[in-house]
């Protein structure tokens, strides 16, 4: 298990100067990001907020080991990661449950995994699904799910190993508003004292200065770069419900919105200029 | 539905019947289904008919093994390793697009008479079935699952359990169902060609004698056998992917 490895030192995740490109059909290559530098200590959540097709999923996607980038370094906890990050979590943007396994053993997964017996990762899970509450729908598959339940579940999936980075692509955004407001409530819950780093990307800037500690604005693509990083000292424990009318939430959120604001008609802008090109 | 299905039978044997009795069918080409069911138990009561049969399932029985067996292995491991697929892609493109009865006579001459001749036969249509679907069900397990078991630490052992079989398994079943079916052509062709026993032998001798209620008896059998068949692999099917939503329908 994740959390079984020797002491931490360093970055819970530390991007250096990492630069992604993809080949394209028509034999060009197309940068997705360019030059990122994040930094997130242990401990810490911070969001990365930006327009759509910026390279957020693609930012995680490197932090977790699971691209290489094409120029610059990806450490965790000061080793560099070379496949798969061990010490990391991830939830994905999409659904990626495995429908054929019944929601406990789904959260067991990691852990059956790992070499425990089938018997202590039960257990193990009973107390997650408790805690995510859904301990009535262990033996469901997650067709049978909700959305909101299938989200739970990928929650309890990814804490379960106990890994020291949580790497959450978008968890809440195909939720709806009550659900969503119940389910970062209950993310902030799990993770206070958690001692967790949590990388955690939205399209959803309130969401973003309500649960972090930093927020960082990634510019608009091809090529895009962080454009801003924004200190959040509303102090904890917050109150979700009530935040939005913080004043200094209000402030931070004008000051940060008209950062964002620009890289978001910047991509608006180009995306109808290409539409105008084509037709 | 299962009245009107059975009205319909009842029908259209019915009509044969009547038309072959008043001669307008000629009941030398198509015998009154009356006397093919009195072949068919004729056959069974005499116990002429197991020998024969059992001798088709044990060709059939084995070349559906081995093809399936071998056609999932290669099938796993050339979805895995891209050099692999790339390298033997137009290999097996070939031996594929080659019309696979023309195989008989060769084998025939190769592994003789007895039943080696028609598994090699009937495993040749086996394995590319089951290989094609093994390699486009792996292939296309959706990338976000694999992903997902990466990240919760999974070898490629465990990929293979718990990601890559279970998705490929609907591709599989589809696979199963048609080669259970081919399994059992390549043995009866087979042993249509030459042989000293089986249920294609027996239809041959039946011919050579132009006895075509024989012809009729062996291939209502057979049928029967096959749906027999296809039942088991539905209710494993069922069984094995009680995971995914019914579909309404
Ligand atoms: N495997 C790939 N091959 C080619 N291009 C890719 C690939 N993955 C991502 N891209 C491109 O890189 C850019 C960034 O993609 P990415 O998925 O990281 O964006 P995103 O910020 O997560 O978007 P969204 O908010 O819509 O999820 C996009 O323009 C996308 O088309
Ligand atoms: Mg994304």
């Amino acid at each position: 298990m994740p959390a079984a490895q020797p002491a931490t030192s360093g970055y819970a995740v530390e991007l250096t100067g990492c630069t992604k490109q993809f080949p394209t059909s028509s034999g060009e290559t197309y940068f997705a990001v360019r030059d990122i530098d994040l930094k997130v200590e242990p401990g810490r959540f911070v969001s990365i907020v930006g327009p759509t097709g910026s390279g957020k999923s693609t930012i995680l996607n490197m932090a977790a080991g699971l691209l290489t980038p094409s120029v610059g370094e990806v450490k965790s906890f000061g080793e560099p990661v070379t496949g798969v990050n061990r010490r990391a979590s991830y939830m994905f943007q999409q659904d990626a449950l495995l429908p054929w396994k019944t929601v406990i053993d789904n959260v067991s997964l990691g852990l059956t995994m790992a070499g425990v017996s089938k018997a202590e990762a039960h257990s193990e899970s009973r107390r997650w699904l408790e805690k995510v509450g859904l301990k009535n729908f262990a033996d469901r598959y997650p067709h049978q799910l909700s959305g909101g339940m299938r989200k739970r579940t990928a929650i309890a999936q990814a804490w379960i190993v106990n890994p020291d980075i949580l790497l959450m692509d978008e968890p809440f955004s195909a939720l709806d508003v009550q659900t969503r407001q119940i389910m970062e409530n209950e993310l902030l819950q799990l993770w206070q004292e958690s001692g967790k780093a949590v990388v955690f990307i939205t399209h959803d800037l309130d969401e973003a200065i309500a649960l972090s500690d930093e927020v960082l604005i990634l510019g608009a693509g091809p090529g895009s770069t962080v454009v801003g990083s924004y200190q959040i000292d509303i102090p904890r424990p917050r109150d979700l419900l009530d935040i939005r009318d913080d004043p200094r939430f209000v402030a931070l959120h004008r000051e940060i919105w008209g950062r964002l604001k620009v890289e978001v008609s910047k991509t608006y802008e180009s995306a109808m200029a290409e539409e105008g090109e084509a037709a | 539905m299962r009245g009107i299905q059975l009205l319909l039978t009842v029908i259209v044997l019915g009509a044969w019947e009547v038309l072959g009795r008043a001669g307008v069918i000629d009941e030398f080409f198509f015998p009154l289904p009356s006397d093919i069911f009195q072949t068919v138990w004729v056959w069974v009561s005499s116990g002429f008919v197991f020998p024969h049969l059992w001798v088709t399932m044990q060709e059939a029985i084995l070349a559906f093994l081995v093809g399936a067996a071998v056609g999932l292995i290669f099938g796993f491991i050339l979805a895995r390793v891209r050099f692999l697929e790339r390298l033997m892609d137009p290999f097996l493109q070939m031996f594929n697009a080659l019309p696979r009865v023309v195989l008989a006579p060769i084998f025939l001459l190769w592994f003789g008479l007895g039943i080696w001749s028609k598994v090699a036969f009937g495993f040749t249509l086996v394995f590319f079935i089951v290989f094609f679907n093994t390699l486009e069900g792996v292939k296309s397990v959706d990338r976000v699952l694999v992903d997902n078991a990466r990240m919760l630490g999974a070898s490629e052992k465990q990929l293979l359990r718990h990601v890559f079989i279970p998705s490929a398994l609907t591709w599989i079943f589809s696979s199963l169902h048609i080669s259970v079916g081919f399994a059992i052509t390549g043995a009866v062709v087979g042993e249509y060609l030459g042989a000293s026993g089986g249920m294609g032998y027996a239809i041959a001798q039946a011919q050579g004698v132009f006895d075509t209620k024989g012809v009729f008896a062996g291939m209502f059998i057979l049928m029967i056998v096959v749906l027999i068949i296809d039942l088991l692999v539905n209710r494993l099917e069922r069984h094995l992917l009680r995971w995914r939503p019914v579909r309404s329908s």
